[in-house]
């Protein structure tokens, strides 16, 4: 069977639409209040029942974390099945890396039909929004150990903190499946997360430099998925950084302290690259 | 009669979309429910929001009807910044059917859109949603039937409510459910 399957190959049907990270942040319009200032603080963004316009962000981040899954069962699998059974070094991963990845390719399959159902309880037709891919390029790198940093660390460390702010939701609009499903699933990415952490750990063990290049790419990809500040510690961002999740992941203070800072950071030049753009266009 | 209708801004810079073709939406749904008002659209494409209003100058046929709405609005959701004809169709039929209530005797106690409690809101969508399910719009009633729950509640009772709502033609301003 085929190895290292490129984003492009991906199988889906005609109810899907792609999209990558280029072309969502050329637009330009932001729901951000520009004018707002760390002392000028007015209503949040935090995604929960009372915004106004709940149900439909609501049903938005449930279709990306449905193809989210959709994407990380890929990843899970891929890793599985690309490289041989060997000592970790050269191409090769420990077996019992192997197993912990089908495990989570088995976790993956059961979070994407339940988010299927979960969709279909919120009112979202499958392939109503399009399908951003960079999960799923993440997972792409020949270095195993790069995808355990960019999928297990950075991309289920995100589905941390969406799944707590869902959950949240949940919770607080009282809805009886929403906060079960959301909480289960969580469980399970914690997991994932802590597998990766260990994995990589275990594998460089002997080398640092491959290690630190892991680490860098976690940075990178983490950076990509604060999606321009959308995650972060400030009420401007409508999904929150999960701390004490995180950190029974095994992410460290430091660690979650330099995520919160690329949030921030993502959020700002987004700001300001809205800026820019409305007054380029003048509007 | 064609209605006549104005939408700002003329020309788009932030997302594709075209002015012409809104207005000729605008006029197709003002001639399929029966508005003969003039009609101002306003829509704000520096956000990605949906949110969306109506504003009514007085109520005769001679009053401008100015509809605002936030550039999600408008949008196809599977290529985004780009204009979706259904969704355009939904959203302005949405917006114009409120307008069409508001020129009724038994909706002037109704605040102005942006004045609206999200229960409020949700109830008068709910009772508009089933209208443009009738008119073949294609709403997905699903979508509003979770919006509902999720200011009334999630029970039998409020989903009974809900299915008398969608169902009705004929309500005033106050037999919409207010208080969760």
């Amino acid at each position: 069977m085929r190895q290292f399957f490129p984003v492009e190959d991906l199988a889906r049907d005609d109810r899907f639409v792609q999209t990558n990270m280029a072309e969502r942040i050329s637009d330009t319009r932001s729901a951000v209040d520009l004018q707002r200032t760390a002392k000028s603080r007015g209503a949040s963004n935090r995604l929960t029942p009372d915004r106004h316009d709940a149900s439909d962000a609501a049903r938005s981040l449930m279709h990306g974390i449905m193809v989210g899954e959709i994407q990380a069962l890929e990843g899970a699998g891929r890793t599985a099945h690309d490289f041989d059974a060997g000592d970790g070094s050269e191409g090769t991963i420990p077996f019992e890396l192997k197993l912990d990845m089908a495990r989570q390719a088995w976790d993956e399959a059961r979070h994407v039909e339940i988010s299927v159902k979960l969709s279909d309880w919120m009112g979202t037709e499958i392939g109503q929004f399009q399908e951003n891919t960079v999960l799923f390029e993440a997972a792409c790198s020949n270095d195993p150990v790069l995808r355990l940093a960019g999928v297990n660390r950075a991309l289920e460390g995100l589905a941390i903190d969406v799944f707590t702010q869902m959950k949240e939701f949940g919770q607080l609009a009282d809805d009886p499946f929403l906060e079960f499903c959301e909480d289960w699933m969580l469980a399970d990415e914690v997991t994932h997360v802590k597998m990766g952490s260990d994995w990589l750990r275990r594998v460089t063990e002997n080398d640092p430099d491959r290690r630190a290049k892991a680490l860098d790419f976690q940075r990178v990809v983490d950076k990509l998925f604060s999606f321009g500040g959308a995650r972060g510690e400030s009420e401007e961002s409508p999904i929150g950084l999960a701390r004490r999740f995180r950190e029974l992941a095994g992410f460290t203070d430091d660690e979650v302290d330099t995520i919160a800072g690329m949030d921030h950071d993502a959020l700002e030049e987004r700001k300001e690259m809205v800026r820019l753009a409305r007054e380029t266009a003048g509007v | 009669m064609t209605t006549h209708v104005t939408v700002m801004p003329e020309q788009f810079t932030l997302v594709a979309y075209d002015a012409n073709r809104i207005a000729a939406i605008v006029r197709d749904l003002a001639s399929l429910l029966g508005l003969s008002n003039p009609m101002a659209v306003e829509v704000d494409e520096r956000t990605p929001l949906s949110k969306m209003s109506a504003v009514v100058a007085g109520t005769s046929s001679d009053h401008t009807i100015t509809l605002r709405l936030q550039s999600g609005a408008l949008e196809d959701t599977k290529h985004l910044t780009n204009f979706s004809e259904a969704h355009a169709r939904r959203s302005l039929g949405q917006v114009m059917l409120r307008a069409k209530d508001r020129l009724r005797p038994d909706f002037a106690d109704a605040p102005d859109d942006l004045a609206l409690t999200n229960a409020q809101n949700t109830a008068w969508d709910v009772y508009c949603g089933g209208r443009l399910d009738r008119l073949g719009l294609d709403p997905i009633q699903q979508g509003y039937r979770y919006d509902f729950r999720n200011r009334f509640g999630f029970s039998d009772e409020v989903d009974c409510v809900f299915d008398q709502l969608w169902s009705a033609d004929d309500l005033g301003w106050h037999d919409l459910p207010t208080v969760p």
